[in-house]
């Protein structure tokens, strides 16, 4: 079957679809266009006929009348003895670490009375420098899950599981101890997740001193294993890589989306990003090729994208390694659909910038993969500028060896006692090393709930949180930081190192002095107490050690061992390559009770709650599958079943499966969620793996996704024209050479119209005036602002059901568009808040006048005048007003209630929201510069979407000022206003996304 | 032709007509105040805990207000003063008065006193002291004479058109930065002109768009 030739240039304009839906005109997509809630969105839920619901109006009316004459009392409770430094009202930021795999980000949190409430980057660290991910910002939900357990709980075969004290715990070990000690440790078993923290290394250590005989196993479903093993494939020794994007002009991405789902991702983002500001056009441009199976966000925002499965990536990687001159064997023949003019584009654009350039290959990619990415960037000299290998100190690795090792072990009734430290290996070991936990005598379980592993346990004891636990961590460039707690663990849970340092010492140590101990090595020698303490303050203050990164080796000796090459150069297994991707929402599973990262939209595919087997257009027509049709997945002889969602662009003959979904223990929120693939993933093949079987099963299933909602398109265009010319310009885009022969394109493509409104407007002269400018070319469609709009707004989650209706509640949403071919599109990301239009629709329809403009330009939204006619959202052409439909805050339990901004009013049934341009953190910058005699500067006031934006795409402030960042954003040419057409005037304006397609490749 | 309606109905539409309409006006204007903050708040004097009294220490002893309510100038919420506060002078002063037992309970078993709150905005109303001590709003303008109160009542009803009265004209009742915590304190002849200047000197524009106090 032939593909689109990638060399095919772009029809012009471009135009932007959002759907395979849209461009059919199938009914479903059409409702979404024509109504923002399609007929049967306004139904009741099932269950509730339209008279009974009457009755109970009337019955509870009645009811309700009399009950609440009287004043109730509200109380103000004081300290009896106030610490010091809080003010009651006034947040305060700590600084801390949250551990990742064998990476760090370091974190800023915004703690109100004492309790964390929100999330932001630090902004002295390297790795975040002030922004967050989405899996960060939703971390502090994790600290408040209901479901985290309350107390170590204790099973034997006979009894329920009897509720005990840590104390208890400690006994019970104690009562072993002496046993092990003895044996030198023998039965005694520990499997671990990777970690970089000194403090686990160093008690680790310890502790297998203590017991010599002990196994220790490292291992998580998702981990820098390969990469590790490739540079020790070349290097001789594992070295851990880190990318140096922005100073790369020329990146290659081998099935690695390094913008969003490898570790790090916040760091090559704004690396990426840094290298094509496009402040001008005079300015110059990096570039991106991608290679890959999945379509991610890396391959949206690549100048040259090829969908190739992931097991023919080794092989490109070999034809790549030939082109460039490397001493490689050829690849096992021609690459089907890979043209050669492209490789050769490729190579050129590597060899033209050696030095500046960098290969990396994904995660999931085999060690020879790695290896031969580094030999590539060796060959190139890049290793030293924009890859840096440096020694893991510190690390405790990943070891799938390890693994077998231990589950060996299991299975011969070697092991007595199991400590499983915050891992979950019931749900995701390896299908073929599923530790067969009832051969243990003693299973110790440390875990946030009582998952799948701990209900297994015999031992089951509440793990500390990181936001509420003492820790360290190294991040991947080796700056050391500490976890710094900001709340007393809420359960009383232990921490690892705190487990850690009882086995290995016999004595139960709290974790804080746990890590001073091992800070007493760390910081520069020689220091005095007093001087220890004043250097220990000034590292939690600072979140991080400076000047603490490890030094890069300095060069790159040896070459990639012929076996592993030879290995690449095999040809593919027939059938349908299956390929295991971590969920950018949920990750390995961990996330899958956090109800604000299961409502995200997937970047690429709009899917909430639940995954799905994503295949190709040409897949999917093959087996005569439409979205939300069931297939059976087989690998071996272990077949899961899954709805199918179609992805323009993917790898033909693939199916991509998110992992982490389908939990049998994860909590109210993730239970039942989607499908549980890890069945089908071995340890021979945790990246991806061909031969598997796709057959359709006959089933329908109900997939909530997002990708038709809140269309833009007109509603009354001229249903006789075809689809295409019915669009609008909602999207503009264009080459870098287009660019720059017509800077101004993307605000001409429509014409505003000359007439003006019918009554006075606003003068804007005086005070402050917001806007905002969201840089196309800069948004990744990572969430990350999503999540954080979510946290500091306190806007509610919905769930599955709601989401199928077009009732999520996000305020800021990313829309995605495909432009081009079915089978190889484009990608753009438009994130959509509310655009505080100047002459808003919404405004002048509310009958009760709780919308109305302010002074300073901002569209406010008055929640309590707010009678729920909805007209204002009819009105909206952006669709970016969410409507209360139900009460959904009504049975958060108490313990989320501690997640929620104070400063943000709770929203309860029937009341409109939108995005306010964060106007309680206006007001707050606005009244602490009044308190300070001082004038409101560029950079007081941050919306949580700008601040947490790893690639700063949006950018916020006052546009009469005209030093400010913002109007030098919308003073570019590429700035243009959506729907100017309609005479909005919105505050909000968007610049278009450029492209940078090498010449060779680019149309004459 | 029998009659069918007696001939005091003849009256009816007529009285049934000005009945109602009087009978309306009289509901509307009932609920108009009865059920505004001026009726249902203003006054409100309930019980505390503990029996404080204002009129003793803010009045005849003259302790600033300040100096319990310390964060007034420097945070949204002026606080309740912590145990502690009441425990710098009572630890010495009046040690064993039974009035005083609460506190002493409070200081021993750590459990803190539950004052019951008098001045209160629903929770969408957001409301911070700070701009207002800044702009010469006094103490005694928005919670009346509590230097007089030996329990604390509601003066004023804190009502969202209340508010504004002052928001959209604010020179009644500016004064200037030392006399805020003066109780006594009364407008001068002046006044107009004294709070221009304020208004000129502070650059003093009161909110009056939503986003001022609803968030």
């Amino acid at each position: 079957m032939t593909l689109p030739d990638p060399l095919t240039p772009q029809p012009r304009p471009r135009e932007h679809w959002r759907s395979l839906e849209q461009l059919a005109g199938t009914p479903e997509a059409r409702a979404f266009q024509e109504r923002e809630f399609p007929v049967g969105a306004s139904e009741l839920p099932e269950g509730i006929d339209r008279r009974s619901l009457v009755q109970l109006l009337g019955a509870s009316l009645a009811l309700a009348g009399l009950t609440s004459c009287r004043r109730p009392v509200e109380n103000i409770v004081p300290y009896v003895e106030p610490p010091e430094t809080m003010i009651p009202g006034i947040p305060k930021s700590y600084a801390t670490t949250m551990p990742f795999g064998i990476s760090g980000y370091g974190l800023l949190v915004e703690s109100h009375e004492g309790r964390p409430t929100k999330i932001e980057g630090n902004e002295l660290h390297p790795i975040t420098a002030g922004t967050a991910s989405a899996q960060m910002q939703a971390a502090i939900l994790g600290l408040y899950d209901p479901d985290r357990s309350e107390h170590p709980l204790q099973r034997s075969a006979a009894s329920d599981p009897q509720r005990k004290t840590w104390a208890d715990f400690v006994s019970d070990w104690k009562a072993r101890e002496a046993a092990y000690v003895a044996s030198g440790g023998a039965g005694l078993a520990v499997l671990a997740l990777p970690s970089a923290s000194p403090t686990l290394f160093r008690l680790a250590t310890a502790l297998r001193q203590r017991f010599p005989r002990m196994l220790w196993a490292t291992w998580e479903a998702v981990s820098e294993e390969n990469a590790l093993a490739g540079s020790a494939l070349v290097a001789g020794q594992p070295l851990r890589p880190a990318y140096n994007l922005g100073a790369a002009r020329v990146i290659l991405s081998l099935d690695a989306d390094l913008l969003l789902s490898e570790s790090d991702s916040v760091a090559h983002a704004r690396g990426f990003i840094a290298g094509r500001r496009l402040a001008s056009e005079k300015e110059g441009m990096n570039r991106l090729w991608a290679v890959e199976s999945a379509y991610t966000t890396t391959g949206a925002m690549a100048d040259h994208r090829l969908a190739l499965p992931s097991g023919r990536i080794g092989a490109f990687a070999l034809a790549l390694g030939q082109a460039l001159g490397l001493p490689v064997a050829a690849g096992a023949g021609a690459l089907p659909g890979v043209p050669p003019r492209w490789i050769a584009a490729l190579a050129k654009d590597l060899k033209a910038n050696a030095g500046r350039g960098l290969v990396v290959a994904g995660r999931d990619q085999p060690p020879a993969v790695h290896a031969l990415a580094l030999a590539i960037n060796a060959a190139l000299g890049n290793v030293g500028t924009t890859v840096l290998l440096r020694e893991p100190v510190d690390v405790i690795p990943p070891s799938t060896p390890a693994l077998r090792a231990l589950a060996a072990a299991v299975q011969g009734g070697a092991v007595s006692t199991l400590v499983v430290l915050g891992g979950n290996p019931a749900y995701d070991a390896p299908a073929d090393l599923k530790l067969d936990l009832k051969k243990v005598k003693n299973v110790v379980h440390l875990g946030q709930t009582v998952d799948e592993t701990g209900a297994q346990a015999h031992w089951h004891l509440p793990e500390a949180h990181f936001l509420e636990a003492w820790g360290d961590c190294r991040s991947s460039d080796g700056t050391l930081s500490v976890v710094q707690p900001l709340i007393e663990p809420l359960f009383g849970g232990h921490s690892a190192i705190e487990l850690v340092g009882l086995l290995a010492s016999g004595q139960d140590r709290p974790g804080y002095d746990l890590v001073r101990e091992t800070w007493s090595t760390l910081l520069p020698a020689g220091a005095a107490p007093a001087a220890f303490d004043d250097a220990f303050n000034r590292v939690l203050h600072d979140g991080l050690l400076a000047g603490s990164a490890v030094p890069p080796v300095a060069g790159l000796s040896g070459s990639v061992p012929a076996e592993a090459l030879a290995q690449l150069a095999r040809p593919a297994a027939p059938g349908v390559e299956l390929v295991f991707r971590a969920s950018p929402a949920v990750h390995d599973g961990r996330f899958a009770n956090i109800g604000w990262l299961q409502e995200l939209p997937d970047a690429v595919t709009k899917i909430t709650w639940g995954n799905a087997a994503l295949v190709s257009p040409n897949t999917a027509k093959r087996l005569h599958l439409e979205n939300e049709d069931g297939v059976r997945l087989k690998v071996g002889n272990v077949t899961v079943e899954l709805p199918v969602w179609i992805v323009p662009g993917q790898a033909e003959d693939t199916v991509v499966v998110h992992l982490g979904y389908g939990r049998r223990a994860a909590g109210r929120v993730g239970t039942g969620v989607g499908v549980d693939v890890y069945p089908l993933r071995t340890s021979a093949a945790p990246g991806f793996v061909g031969g598997a079987e796709l057959a359709a099963s006959g089933e329908r299933h109900r997939i909530a996704q997002t990708q038709d909602h809140g269309s833009m398109e007109d509603p009354f265009a001229d249903k006789s024209l075809p689809e295409k010319e019915r669009r609008r310009p909602i999207v503009r885009e264009a080459t870098l050479a287009e660019w720059r022969r017509e800077p101004h394109f993307a605000a001409e493509m429509v014409e505003i119209p000359k007439s003006g409104p019918l009554w006075q407007q606003h003068r804007y002269d005086q005070g402050p005036q917001w806007g905002m400018a969201i840089d196309l070319n800069a948004c990744i469609g990572c969430n990350a602002c999503v999540v954080a709009c979510q946290s500091e707004n306190n806007v509610p989650v919905v769930g599955h059901e709601q989401v199928r209706r077009g009732r999520e509640m996000h305020w800021l949403r990313i829309d995605r568009y495909f432009s081009g071919p079915e089978e190889q599109p484009e990608m753009v990301f438009q994130p959509m808040p509310c655009q505080q239009c100047e002459n808003a629709p919404c405004e002048q329809v509310c009958p009760v006048a709780a919308t109305e403009h302010t002074e300073d330009g901002l569209n406010a939204m008055v929640y309590n005048r707010c009678i729920g006619t909805r007209y204002c959202s009819n009105n909206c052409p952006y669709k970016v007003r969410r409507f209360n439909f139900f009460n959904y805050t009504k049975d958060t339990p108490e313990l989320v209630k501690l997640a929620a901004n104070p400063d943000v009013t709770v929203r309860s049934r029937g009341v409109m929201e939108k995005c306010t341009y964060c106007v309680q953190r206006i007001q707050e910058a606005r009244i602490d510069a009044k308190i300070a005699e001082r004038p409101l500067k560029d950079g007081d006031v941050r919306t949580a979407c700008q601040q947490t934006c790893p690639t700063q795409a949006i950018t916020f402030g006052d546009i009469r000022d005209p030093n400010s960042q913002v109007i030098e954003r919308k003073q570019s040419s590429r700035d243009y206003v959506l729907l100017a057409e309609l005479g909005n005037k919105p505050r909000t304006s968007y610049l278009a996304r450029i492209r940078n397609p090498h010449p060779e490749l680019e149309e004459a | 032709m029998a009659q069918i309606f007696p001939r005091w109905t003849n009256e009816l539409p007529l009285r049934l007509a000005v009945g109602g309409t009087v009978l309306g006006i009289l509901v509307v204007a009932g609920i108009w105040y009865y059920f505004s903050p001026r009726f249902t708040d203003v006054g409100y004097q309930p019980v505390q805990p503990v029996a404080y009294s204002h009129k003793l220490h803010a009045g005849d002893l003259g302790i600033n207000c300040l100096y319990c309510h310390a964060t007034v100038d420097r945070a949204p919420v002026a606080v309740v003063p912590p145990t502690q506060v009441c425990l710098n002078c009572h630890r010495t002063v009046k040690r064993d008065s039974p009035a005083l037992a609460v506190i002493r309970d409070s200081a021993s078993s750590g459990q803190p006193v539950r004052w019951v709150r008098v001045h209160n905005l629903p929770g969408f109303a957001y409301f911070d002291h700070r701009p207002h001590l800044r702009a010469g709003v006094g103490c005694s303008t928005c919670h009346g004479r509590i230097d007089q109160m030996d329990v604390v009542a509601q003066a004023q009803p804190l009502s969202m058109s209340w508010c504004l009265d002052c928001h959209r004209n604010p020179d009644p009742y500016l004064r200037p930065s030392d006399e805020v915590t003066n109780m006594d304190w009364s407008p001068p002849r002046d006044q107009l002109q004294a709070a221009a200047r304020i208004k000129k000197a502070k650059a003093i524009k009161p909110p009056v768009d939503c986003t001022g106090c609803h968030r």
